[in-house]
């Protein structure tokens, strides 16, 4: 072929490429409006979008919880679920392609990022039509976190319960061994764990890599929440944790942990299983986690013969210790994280506005929980006598032959009855001995030496959002490093989480906001 | 030559049909997908609310994703890394599959011959995950790799969390996973030479090794240039998926290559920024073809061929 003919074609296939691009580039948005005129009674059929369950979505369609609801509102729901990873990735796809559903329910991070692109329907004015359970049930405080310039754009699900639920598990058995106590301050703990290393020819101490803030330790160093309010020079003001007043004392106590061989040398690149099994295998004599683990500590340990099937159903005073927090000195006041916040929230994507109405509709119904009809209740605990009892003393107790068909109850629950849930939830924690134990330990006097993570609170900050991941991250394998080899370049990192993981933005968007939110 | 295109046009139209499909395919799924790069000069368009071509239409022209890429000394971090890894894999491990297909070439047992490449082919269909995931096991603090070193008196090595380790480990996992798949193409390029030139050399008294140094190499040399001038345009190209798979806090820092940062910024939670990680993109384009162009003139020079 000639030259000039294949210029001539390229430009011709430039020419049409474009052509075909920019011809497509006139067509308009068309409108989404709410449809207040709808007939509530036709019940149209509902797909729903979840957050990944880790069973098939067969078993999530077809769940006994599943059909209550269907029962108990008359929406036929069919449910979908996102994967385990690149979750939010594929939810980006999903609605780019305009997929039907009716509802969302979304991570906070998620929600965050939808509205931003202005992708949620505003709820505002709807809720007062549709939905005037979901209303009375959820408190003002959980409403702003939804809310973007006085709208709202979604349905805050609330943390069952404020629970303290980080700690230090310890092996009670090797403690006992060696005549030692739970530590309550620094320095006791360090000795602790240079017997147990002793002890078992291993470092004491393990984690997973997602733990660059053990709290349980930070605490000692007035670091008890991600995001918490500080003095600093005599002003006070929220930061975040690698910004905190005292964090380089706190790794430089980890740092010489870690260098005396205190901490197992793979924390860096242990998942939460490894950790788990670490210390249930006795490569670990203390394990730093979360109260959740406790059911799998357990589980473990039956498997593995460390004790049998009917100690496993019974509290293990003998084999596990819990700490939550350390102190500097054993005169100091305790203070430790409290957890809180809005696991998920609920939303309509914009192109289905006009379904809102029965979305609202079939939220409603589920959070109603009224003398005429418990639909809550039976969702979140079953049925009395069956599931549940009540005790005057004690709250609602789990009738333990068939509470675990209750398992799943939360996972389905789009939005939560804040005047009930957190009694009902108790019941949840009563279904094993030991983890009731735990939580009683972790709970003691919790509204008096709970703190709570600042932006467990926040509405959708975009400063704070899209700069979130990068930080936490950043810190994290900040964290790791300086464990492992001294703090020696801290300043230079602190710079760098500030500049360019845009620590400074965050952290001047937050202060923002809650100065705001204080009064 | 003084064929004009017409009539070469029509000498072979009975073939025209055939190569439709294929300018169709490369067309639709390869050259139109090429508009997409003029995101990179878009202030992040919003593909989720609007069709691509509003959201498109409704971002502003900019050119600060490329300010942003080369006034973040980090990235310069990235690009090194990418280089080394690739750069390493290419000089460890493009020899090992000829060298391979050229041992199970001489292999005289037809049945052993075919267990080796199924035992040699089968990592490469494992996905990435599930490697990493075994070798976590192995080279793991408990692991046998280190037990293996405790015993001779060594000391266990935190090898997932050495930076210094992390770039052999990327090119002794992907030796392990690809050098076998990859000796197909030379031993189907071996199984194409004719027979009766070793017949001639060993007539010749030519030892095997001289066999395979003068026939067989010479011989599939016109394969090898291609596969490396290929692969050399991978260059910019470390294996994301393997790299993501095995980073961890403390291999970032000799690790993060260019795939693995473009994910982070435009899938990464709460940061999906198409405009900057298109550019970032684009630029890695431009240099692998760069790359390529060098590499396909060197091979003309030095060996006299090259893929066009």
């Amino acid at each position: 072929m000639k030259k000039p003919m294949w210029k001539l074609m390229a430009l011709l296939l430039c020419i049409a490429m474009m052509a075909t691009f920019f011809a497509a580039c006139g067509t308009t948005e068309s409108e989404y409006e709410i449809n207040y005129d709808i007939d509530l009674s036709q019940k149209p059929k509902l797909n729903v979008l979840m957050p990944n369950s880790g069973k098939s979505i067969d078993e999530v369609n077809s769940a006994g919880t599943a059909q209550l609801i269907q029962q108990l509102t008359g929406y036929e729901v069919t449910y979908t679920q996102l994967p385990a990873a690149d979750s939010s990735k594929v939810l980006n796809n999903e609605l780019m392609d305009k997929r039907d559903y009716q509802v969302m329910k979304l991570t906070k991070d998620q929600f965050s990022d939808l509205v931003k692109d202005d992708m949620l329907v505003d709820i505002t004015d709807a809720l007062e039509v549709f939905a005037p359970d979901i209303l009375a049930n959820i408190s003002p405080e959980s409403w702003d976190v939804v809310t973007v310039d006085g709208r709202i754009y979604g349905i805050p699900e609330r943390a069952s319960s404020d629970n303290i639920e980080n700690m230090i598990v310890f092996n009670q058995d090797l403690l006992l061994q060696n005549n030692l106590d739970i530590p309550t301050t620094l320095d006791e703990f360090e000795n602790v764990l240079k017997v147990l290393t002793e002890k078992i020819g291993k470092p004491a101490l393990t984690f997973d890599k997602y733990s660059p803030l053990v709290y349980t330790i930070s605490a000692a160093f007035g670091i008890y929440a991600d995001w918490q309010e500080y003095e600093v020079d005599g002003q006070t003001q929220v930061l975040y944790y690698m910004n905190a007043p005292r964090y380089q004392e706190y790794v430089e106590y980890m740092h010489k942990l870690y260098k005396a061989g205190y901490i197992d040398v793979e924390v860096g690149t242990n998942t939460a299983a490894d950790a788990i099994n670490k210390f249930i295998n006795g490569q670990a004599a203390c394990f730093a986690g979360s109260l959740w683990s406790v059911p799998s500590i357990i589980t473990g340990m039956q498997a593995k013969g460390t004790i049998s099937a009917v100690e496993a159903g019974g509290t293990l005073e003998n084999y596990l210790g819990y700490l939550r927090s350390l102190k500097e000195n054993a005169s100091d006041p305790e203070k430790i994280y409290r957890a809180s916040g809005y696991t998920y929230i609920s939303a309509i994507p914009f192109y289905q506005a006009e379904n809102a109405g029965y979305a609202l509709d079939w939220m409603n119904s589920k959070i109603k929980d009224t003398d005429d009809a418990h639909n809550f209740r039976s969702i979140v605990l079953g049925e009395e006598n069956t599931h549940w009892t009540y005790s005057p003393n004690e709250g609602y107790l789990p009738v333990s032959a068939n509470f675990a068909e209750k398992d799943d109850a939360s996972y389905y629950l789009t939005g939560s009855n804040e005047t009930v849930y957190t009694e009902y939830w108790k019941a949840r924690v009563r279904k094993q001995p030991e983890l009731f134990r735990a939580w009683s330990i972790l709970m003691e006097n919790a509204d008096q030496v709970g703190v709570y993570n600042v932006v467990d609170f926040t509405p959708p900050i975009e400063d704070y959002n899209s700069n979130r991941s990068a930080m936490e991250e950043y810190a994290q394998d900040q964290f790791y490093i300086m464990m492992k080899d001294g703090t020696g370049s801290i300043q230079e990192f602190l710079t760098k989480l500030n500049s360019q993981q845009g620590g400074k933005k965050a952290t001047d968007a937050i202060n923002a906001w809650y100065a705001a939110y204080k009064k | 030559m003084t064929s004009t295109l017409r009539s070469r046009v029509h000498k072979h139209r009975s073939l025209i049909p055939f190569v439709i499909p294929a300018i169709a395919f490369a067309l639709v799924f390869c050259y139109l997908p090429m508009v997409g790069i003029l995101i990179a000069f878009k202030d992040n368009p919003n593909f989720g609310r609007y069709d691509a071509f509003e959201a498109f239409a409704r971002a502003e022209w900019t050119l600060d994703n490329f300010k942003i890429i080369f006034s973040d000394p980090e990235i310069m971090r990235y690009v090194v890394n990418t280089l080394i890894i690739s750069v390493m894999k290419i000089v460890i491990l493009f020899p090992m599959p000829v060298i391979l297909a050229v041992l199970i070439s001489e292999v005289r047992k037809q049945g052993f011959s075919k267990m080796v490449q199924g035992i040699v082919f089968l990592p490469h269909f494992f996905s990435w995950v599930v490697i990493v995931g075994i070798f976590n096991s192995l080279f793991g603090m408990y692991g046998p790799i280190n037990n293996i070193g405790v015993a001779l008196g060594g000391e266990p090595i935190y090898y997932m969390g050495e930076p210094g380790w992390f770039r052999w480990l990327v090119v002794i996992l992907n030796g392990w996973k690809e050098i076998g798949y990859s000796s197909i193409v030379y031993i189907a390029a071996i199984s194409a030479i004719d027979p009766s030139l070793y017949e001639a050399a060993k007539l010749d008294g030519a030892s095997k090794v001289r066999q395979i140094w003068n026939l067989t190499i010479p011989l599939i040399m016109p394969t090898i240039m291609t596969m490396l001038i290929i692969r050399i345009g991978y260059l910019m190209d470390a294996g994301f998926e393997q790299v993501y798979a095995m980073l961890n806090s403390y291999t970032r820092e000799t690790g993060e290559i260019i795939g693995t940062y473009v994910y982070r910024l435009g899938l990464g939670t709460g940061s999906r920024d198409y405009g900057l990680s298109t550019a970032v993109g684009l630029a890695n384009g431009l240099i692998s073809l760069l790359l390529i162009l060098c590499a396909n003139k060197l091979s003309k020079k030095t060996m006299g061929t090259g893929i066009w």
